[in-house]
């Protein structure tokens, strides 16, 4: 996972959005690489992209969404995490929300947005035994990337807690509410204001 | 101006053509799982990309309100109205109050099932094909059940015994689908990290479609596991076609209802021109693979799409005769 790589990578994607070159479909960011759909050939592909990414390392500015994201710390593994590290469940919270998360990718379901690097102090394994369902909402850890479930759906990353926030809503126009190269900073609530804000 | 679905098969789905440009929002492109079919159950009946029902790996029976001009097309089904055999493959009139069929026999796994001016869909995100996890597009986003009645967007005026004389005839079928179980592909982003006798064995062995397969994936079982060198992978991005190696030693083709990034190495992909014949593989058949270049593999794709292209006009130009 390098941060500089992946500015790169969003430069590259960015680039693509504003300026399509015919018969691009589209093209999709991931930790360390990004993938362009297209119907051309690959040959005439490569040099289109080989000749934008000499120009991106020129110098590449990025402008970042920072998104600022509630979370009701009342998740199902918070001790367990907390355990595994010698920590408090109040100093995993601390460390939390403590930094502002790069938006890696948008994979795995519709929205889900894999977030990192999460602080050592706090990085933590997949479960060994997924559950068969997480509710939407759900935010995770697994190792040193951060996430949140968008819908129910089974999953292993251990659950810290949770945003009444819907990040994903096929019925609105954007459905996601995060892309690749957002940046996310989380804040606890309490669980009043998780009833207020929630939109599930 | 509607059908009703009287028994649904395993699988049944309203798909329609891919919803492309929000993959990078995790949200795939989905369709019919076989394309081939589902485009020339279309042109079959003067459609260009109306949304069709597919139904998967079982028989089905649709009752039909009104007098229809429907097409059926796909592998391992045949097609009765009111217990009479019909053709697939080609136009057919379905008078008001029939019961439609398809029943499964050997030898595929999908059939389509396609009316002029086409069934009524939600759209979504500027498609019209069904996004199971997304829960939106297609028929309420979901799996059609029992007595669902599905609209259509316009009643055809037609005479009962007008014989339809236009088909895709059994020689264009299978030069889609044939030879059956051979399926080419080409090297993919982690095909090196295959052991050499492993990268041999991926191309000389049998492996069998799993019960697990789906929608999604189709997984693999191998006679002898498939090793890699040692990794490290981050999670990238995969697509319809691409091959993944299971920890396991056991691989998995993603297919139409795939996600869009994976953390599995890409060993290979199949190329795009054999997709409509792999995913007519059914559960328990045995499959081989055949690794090809990347310039072959858009070679096909341009053969593939200029015979597509080709039956789709010789269609068009049948129905508009037919409707003047």
């Amino acid at each position: 996972m390098g941060v500089a790589v992946h500015e790169k990578i969003i430069s590259l994607h960015r680039q693509l959005i504003k300026n399509p070159f015919e018969g691009l479909v589209e093209s999709v960011p991931a930790y360390s690489s990004l993938a362009v759909f297209h119907r051309k050939k690959f040959e005439d592909v490569k040099i289109i992209i080989e000749t934008l990414l000499e120009k991106l390392s020129a110098g590449t500015e990025q402008t970042t969404n920072i998104i600022r994201l509630p979370v009701l710390y009342d998740g199902e593994d918070l001790d367990t995490v907390a355990r595994q590290h010698q920590l408090s469940a109040d100093e995993v919270i601390r460390i939390h929300t403590s930094r502002t998360y790069r938006v890696f990718m948008i994979g795995f379901l519709p929205g889900f947005p894999y977030l990192g690097e999460v602080d050592e102090r706090i990085a933590t394994p997949r479960k060994s035994a997924p559950r068969t369902a997480v509710a939407a909402g759900s935010v995770g850890i697994a190792g040193k990337q951060t996430g949140i479930y968008p819908q129910q759906s089974p999953g292993g990353w251990q659950l810290i807690g949770r945003t009444p926030l819907k990040i994903f809503d096929a019925s609105k126009k954007t459905p996601c509410l995060l892309c690749a190269g957002d940046s996310v900073a989380f804040y606890a609530i309490t669980l009043q204001e998780y009833n207020r804000l929630n939109e599930y | 101006m509607s059908i009703e679905i009287v028994k649904p098969a395993i699988v049944s789905s309203l798909v329609a053509a891919p919803r492309e440009g929000y993959r990078s929002w995790g949200i795939g492109s989905g369709g019919a799982m076989d394309t081939f079919a589902y485009e020339m159950a279309n042109a079959l009946v003067g459609n260009e990309q109306a949304a069709v029902i597919e139904l998967g790996y079982s028989s089905s029976e649709i009752y039909f309100h009104d007098h229809q001009l429907i097409s059926a097309t796909g592998k391992g089904f045949t097609l009765f109205a009111n217990e009479k055999p019909f053709p697939m493959w080609r136009p057919v009139g379905v008078e008001a109050g029939s019961i439609l069929k398809l029943v499964k026999t050997r030898g595929g796994a999908w059939s389509y099932l396609a009316v002029h001016g086409g069934w009524k869909a939600e759209e979504w995100l500027g498609s019209f094909t069904t996004h199971l996890t997304a829960k939106a597009g297609g028929f309420r986003g979901r799996l059609l059940q029992k007595s669902d009645r599905i609209e259509l967007n316009t009643l055809l005026q037609f005479q009962k015994d007008k014989i339809f004389h236009w088909s895709i005839s059994s020689q264009q079928v299978a030069e889609v689908y044939n030879p059956t179980y051979t399926l080419r592909c080409m090297p993919s982003a982690e095909t090196e990290l295959l052991l050499p006798e492993c990268a041999k064995d991926f191309c000389r062995m049998e492996m069998m479609v799993t019960p697990q397969s789906n929608r999604m994936g189709y997984r693999l079982q191998c006679d002898r596991p498939l090793l890699a060198q040692p990794f490290n992978m981050v999670s990238s991005p995969v697509d319809v076609g691409t091959i993944q190696l299971l920890p396991d030693g056991n691989l998995i083709v993603l297919m139409a209802d795939c996600q869009t990034t994976g953390g599995y190495p890409r060993i290979a992909s199949v190329i795009a021109a054999d997709l409509p014949k792999l995913a007519q593989v059914m559960p328990g058949e045995k499959i081989s693979f055949n690794m090809v270049s990347l310039q072959e593999a858009e070679w096909e794709w341009i053969k593939y799409k200029k015979r597509l292209a080709e039956l789709k006009r010789s269609c068009h130009l049948q129905i508009k005769n037919f409707l003047s």
